[in-house]
């Protein structure tokens, strides 16, 4: 009994860690969401600032900049652990590779992806969102993004022992964030187009699930691999 | 020693019965998802009547093209057609450039707004080609498209 | 010394195999091909250029074998650990990419006269693209990672996380799709191709096989015999260092 209590312990603790990690200097936490803010203002300027284009494609460039922030966040996910050689003694502690696997991952979306789905509202304000789209702009966002940390974790791991493996992990990752980002624009734009958006998030839980069962499992063992 | 191994096998549970349950989550919510009729982003015109929508308010409309309605007004770019789901029909105005593949009895998805005689105001208008691939004549004509309507919906 | 009586066998095994695979990929090829060309019908729509089907469909139909053959040898390389099995995913791999870049430049330039442009997001074209930028991960995984062992067993993983993915992306590209253009509306009970389509497409087909059990043998001799030179040099290296010191 004891040592069950004590690896959920661990378990919270490597989590704790991550996210005071994250928002210290120089972490990734900040970075993330300057990024989220300036990337998505840039696109007024890109297509030019008319209210009816900027609501049209509003939902789909919250979604993909969120999308591309988490992605610049991941590649250190695993690393730095990695280089100090912490990640040896991770691995050795009672909650196993797996456990490690998916504390750190879960560390990364409240550390990094939450702060981002908290900001989408008023970039949603500043790309000119009809009102009715607010409301399930965060919810899709809330019931998706897990599984980009999720996904993102694999791919991560997997380019951990790979010098300047950032890019590298952005091409085996990307193809794995395109169902999630559908079924969350699918669901914003369902709602904006008087249509049902509850099957569409239904389907977005669905992979997210999918990322849970899937996503400790490799990465853990894309982690022991490179200790090898 | 035992006590690890206790706490090891628990743990294996634990991750075991973590995946099963969100394994047999993932399968309801897409059985729930799929289950309902409501998976478009489009109306057929059955319900845009149905859901009483106002003019102005931009939608995707998708059905057939009614066969025998199609026409070119004099202008020669604007085209008027009407689009029904064999339950109901609403009358279609165009101008631009229609696809290749856009004929009466095939589908198609237009989007654009209702105005106030309740034409359809269409800017932008999506044909894809049926799938079928069969030497010429040896295709029946749509006929039945319309006298099973269920199978006409079939999205 | 276990690890090179296996390959042995293996290249016995593909130079057997070898002179027959190269002449069912001729005689199906030129049999095919001229069916495909002359002697098939034209579509009641498209006319002619339905027959570019005969070049993409089959090459679309390989790009998604070939990535199962990643699969099933990253399913055994990890499980079995058959050291077979590290490397034939690394010998399919770039045979599969060309399969699929050869599916999207033969479907783009039959979107031309249905589409009017060379590029739809047709649901398919757009799977076949994301299956695309997953051999290049899959090859770019390889190239990144120095040590062989361990970027055999990292694609591998790869491929299994694919394997369970890939499924999901198809449906939702699909669905995306269907949201976003109409679905056919309209679709005939039985089967939707007649058959004097179907026997070019399938002659094909079996070229297209034939070809890939050509080249993926040659790769699969090629990096066995690379990885025995580099053993006997890495051997040879020892041993002069040993003198030396």
């Amino acid at each position: 009994m004891t040592a069950a209590v004590k690896s959920t312990g661990v378990f919270w603790a490597v989590v704790r860690r991550d996210i005071k990690l994250a928002w210290s200097q120089g972490g990734t936490g900040t970075m993330a969401l300057s990024f989220f803010l300036i990337a998505v203002s840039l696109f007024p300027f890109g297509v030019g600032p008319e209210p009816q284009m900027l609501a049209r494609i509003a939902a789909g460039v919250i979604w993909v900049v969120a999308l591309l922030a988490c992605l610049l966040s991941l590649d250190r996910l695993f690393q730095a652990d990695f280089e100090d050689g912490s990640l040896d003694d991770l691995a050795l502690s009672p909650i196993g590779m797996m456990g490690i696997a998916a504390a750190k991952t879960l560390a990364h979306w409240i550390s990094t992806v939450l702060p981002l789905v908290v900001m989408a509202p008023l970039l949603a304000m500043l790309m000119q969102l009809p009102n009715e789209g607010y409301l399930f702009l965060v919810v899709s966002l809330l019931i998706g993004t897990p599984a980009l940390s999720l996904f993102g974790a694999i791919g991560a791991a997997l380019t951990v022992s790979v010098r300047r493996g950032g890019v590298l992990m952005s091409l085996l990752v990307l193809p794995l964030y395109i169902p999630t980002l559908i079924f969350g624009v699918g669901a914003v734009d369902a709602v904006i187009l008087s249509a049902d958006p509850t099957p569409h998030l239904a389907l977005l839980g669905a992979v997210t699930l999918v990322g849970i069962v899937v996503s400790p499992f490799a990465t853990a063992a894309a982690l022991r691999l490179s200790l090898e | 020693m035992s006590k690890g191994l206790k706490s090891r096998k628990k743990q294996r549970l634990i991750v075991l019965s973590t995946a099963v349950a969100a394994l047999v989550g993932a399968v309801l919510l897409v059985l729930f998802a799929l289950g309902g009729d409501s998976l478009s982003l489009f109306l057929q015109p059955s319900s845009v009547l149905e859901k009483k929508i106002q003019a102005g308010q931009r939608f995707r409309l998708g059905g057939l093209v009614q066969d025998g309605s199609f026409k070119k007004l004099e202008d020669g770019l604007t085209y008027k057609f009407v689009v029904t789901d064999c339950a109901a029909d609403i009358p279609v105005q165009f101008k631009g450039l229609l696809p290749d593949l856009f004929r009466e009895g095939q589908g198609v998805v237009t989007e654009g707004a209702l105005d106030a005689t309740g034409t359809f105001m269409a800017d932008t208008v999506l044909a894809k080609h049926d799938e079928n691939y069969t030497p010429k004549g040896t295709m029946p004509k749509n006929v039945e498209a319309c006298e099973h309507p269920e199978k006409a919906a079939g999205y | 010394m276990h690890r090179f009586a296996n390959p042995a066998q293996f290249n016995r095994l593909a130079d057997k195999i070898l002179p027959w695979a190269i002449a069912i990929t001729v005689i199906t090829l030129v049999v095919g091909l001229y069916y495909a060309l002359f002697a098939s019908p034209e579509d009641y729509q498209q006319g002619s250029s339905v027959r570019m089907m005969y070049v993409h469909v089959p090459a679309a139909w390989m790009a998604m074998f070939v990535y199962g053959v990643l699969a099933v040898s990253g399913f055994v390389a990890l499980v079995w650990k058959h050291p077979l099995a590290l490397i034939s995913g690394k010998a399919a791999a770039p045979i599969g990419a060309v399969f699929t870049l050869l599916a999207l430049i033969t479907g783009s330039l039959w979107g031309k006269p249905m589409w009017g442009t060379y590029w739809e997001w047709d649901g398919r074209m757009t799977s076949v693209l994301v299956l695309f930028f997953f051999y290049l991960g899959y090859m770019a995984l390889w190239q990144g990672i120095e040590d062989e062992d361990k970027a055999g067993k990292a694609t591998s993983i790869l491929a299994l996380v694919g394997v369970v993915n890939l499924p999901i992306i198809k449906f939702s590209v699909e669905w995306w799709n269907t949201l976003h253009q109409p679905a056919s509306v309209m679709r005939l009970d039985g089967p939707t191709i007649h058959t004097d389509m179907l026997i070019p497409l399938l002659t094909l087909a079996v070229a297209y096989k034939a070809y890939f059990v050509v080249v993926f043998l040659w790769r699969m001799k090629l990096e066995i015999n690379e990885r025995k030179i580099s053993a006997l040099a890495q051997a040879a290296n020892v041993k002069v260092h040993h003198y030396g010191g």
